[in-house]
């Protein structure tokens, strides 16, 4: 019953950081997640917390979550997902947009 | 991120909890308090196995309307349905708290000002009432809401704002009934038991949830707006809504104390009439009771948009 806590460690090529020193994208809604990352000193690795109630998928958050970290470049980041269901694909979308946010300038 | 006009100019019943809480008061004012760095998130959930929020549903916080502070709550329908359990009904609560303990404050520093500097406190309802994974902490949460109302009336003006997909529904329709002011726009809906709930268990043949016309008929902001149920109806910007706010916040108190519809003998009374009514006409639709407040065609109110009704619409008339 309870909730899967999934944890994950990535090498990264670092060439890209956050700006904001934590930004928060998305809605735990069913099929949808929400995305919180943290900047932090990991020497340019990506951290990565997945809680989620769908169990045996953690091959898949791995393969997802590199993937997101090889195609940006992100490093220096400590990212915590909550998950309601949301299939792969979704999550990768999510990933990038909380990222955009995260890399956003202040806009007026 | 939207910009501000972006913001302003966007849809209220699209918005998320966060972009209603941060577009409802003055550009730049909002900060959040328990943001989701703060990761409050409900206890309860995990070991029922249900997935968690690091705001649980709710964002609460603080912004300005002119020299008004405001303590804003936001309810996230997208989460469990907006549902209240223990701890976004304790940001509510606390939020409301917050406000009242602004204006004591506020009134021993500016004793001959206080009119132009009280807080108010705004709540955008997307809910359908208790959590049932915390059933009874969420119960406690709508009564200690109520009481907290209660102990601000007269002081700091409690404005409901109910314009999202949800609707406001369950425990916390009684909620919104209990404040001073209710804003909506037209896709806006207050009840009690939900469309769905009165089918199953009273039949289709009582009401059909399916038909989203006579969903709208009965729970939405028009139908309010007539039976005086709600306050100002808007178009469904965030701007309007913001404007509105700003406009009640400067409003004097006895002015305010006049939108209420429960809250004192006169008011019960007031309420009683309108059961009465219902009793004695039987309608089979709210048609039959926007017609009996002077509407001459009420099946033309539902297709108007919001300018053309307000033109157009007859209401109740209150003593």
């Amino acid at each position: 019953m309870a909730l899967e806590i999934l944890e994950f460690e990535f090498k990264s090529a670092a060439t890209q950081g956050i700006n904001k020193e934590w930004s928060h994208f998305g809605v735990t809604g069913s099929g949808d997640l929400e995305v919180l990352m943290e900047k932090k000193d990991l020497g340019g690795a990506v951290k990565a917390k997945v809680v989620t109630p769908v169990k045996g998928f953690d091959a898949v958050w791995e393969k997802m979550l590199g993937k997101f970290v090889d195609d940006t470049g992100v490093g220096n980041v400590s990212i915590e997902i909550n998950d309601d269901n949301a299939t792969p694909i979704v999550v990768y979308v999510r990933l990038r947009q909380a990222l955009a946010e995260a890399t956003a300038k202040e806009v007026e | 991120m939207k910009s501000w006009a972006g913001l302003e100019n966007s849809s209220f019943f699209d918005a998320s909890a966060r972009e209603r809480a941060l577009g409802m008061v003055d550009k730049g004012t909002f900060t959040e308090l328990l943001n989701p760095l703060d990761r409050y998130c409900s206890p309860h959930l995990p070991v029922l196995g249900t997935a968690v929020e690091f705001d649980d549903g709710i964002v609460t916080g603080v912004g300005l309307l002119g020299k008004h502070p405001v303590f804003v709550v936001s309810m996230e329908g997208k989460f469990i349905g907006g549902a209240i359990g223990e701890v976004n009904g304790a940001k509510m609560v606390s939020t409301i708290r917050l406000a009242l303990k602004a204006a004591k404050s506020i009134k021993e520093k500016h004793p001959n000002d206080y009119d132009d500097r009280r807080p108010l406190v705004a709540i955008s309802f997307e809910t359908g009432g208790v959590r049932l994974h915390e059933a009874n902490a969420g119960l406690l949460a709508h009564a200690e809401v109520m009481d907290a109302f209660q102990d601000c009336r007269g002081t700091v003006p409690i404005v409901a704002v109910v314009g999202s997909k949800v609707g406001c529904f369950g425990g916390m329709g009684f909620v919104a009934a209990a404040t001073d002011v209710i804003v909506m726009n037209e896709e806006g809906r207050i009840g009690l038991t939900g469309p769905e709930v009165i089918e199953q268990e009273m039949g289709k043949e009582e009401f059909d949830a399916s038909d989203k016309a006579l969903v709208y008929r009965t729970t939405g902001a028009k139908h309010k707006y007539i039976i005086q149920d709600c306050n100002y109806l808007v178009e469904d910007r965030v701007g309007d809504f913001h404007n509105v706010l700003a406009e009640v916040a400067d409003m004097p108190m006895a002015e305010i104390e006049k939108m209420r519809r429960i809250g004192s003998l006169k008011l019960v009374q007031e309420q009683q009439e309108l059961v009465k009514l219902v009793g004695d006409m039987q309608p089979k639709d709210s048609m039959d009771i926007w017609k009996h407040f002077g509407n001459k065609k009420p099946e033309a109110l539902p297709e108007m948009s919001t300018a053309e009704f307000l033109k157009v619409v007859k209401r109740r008339k209150r003593p």
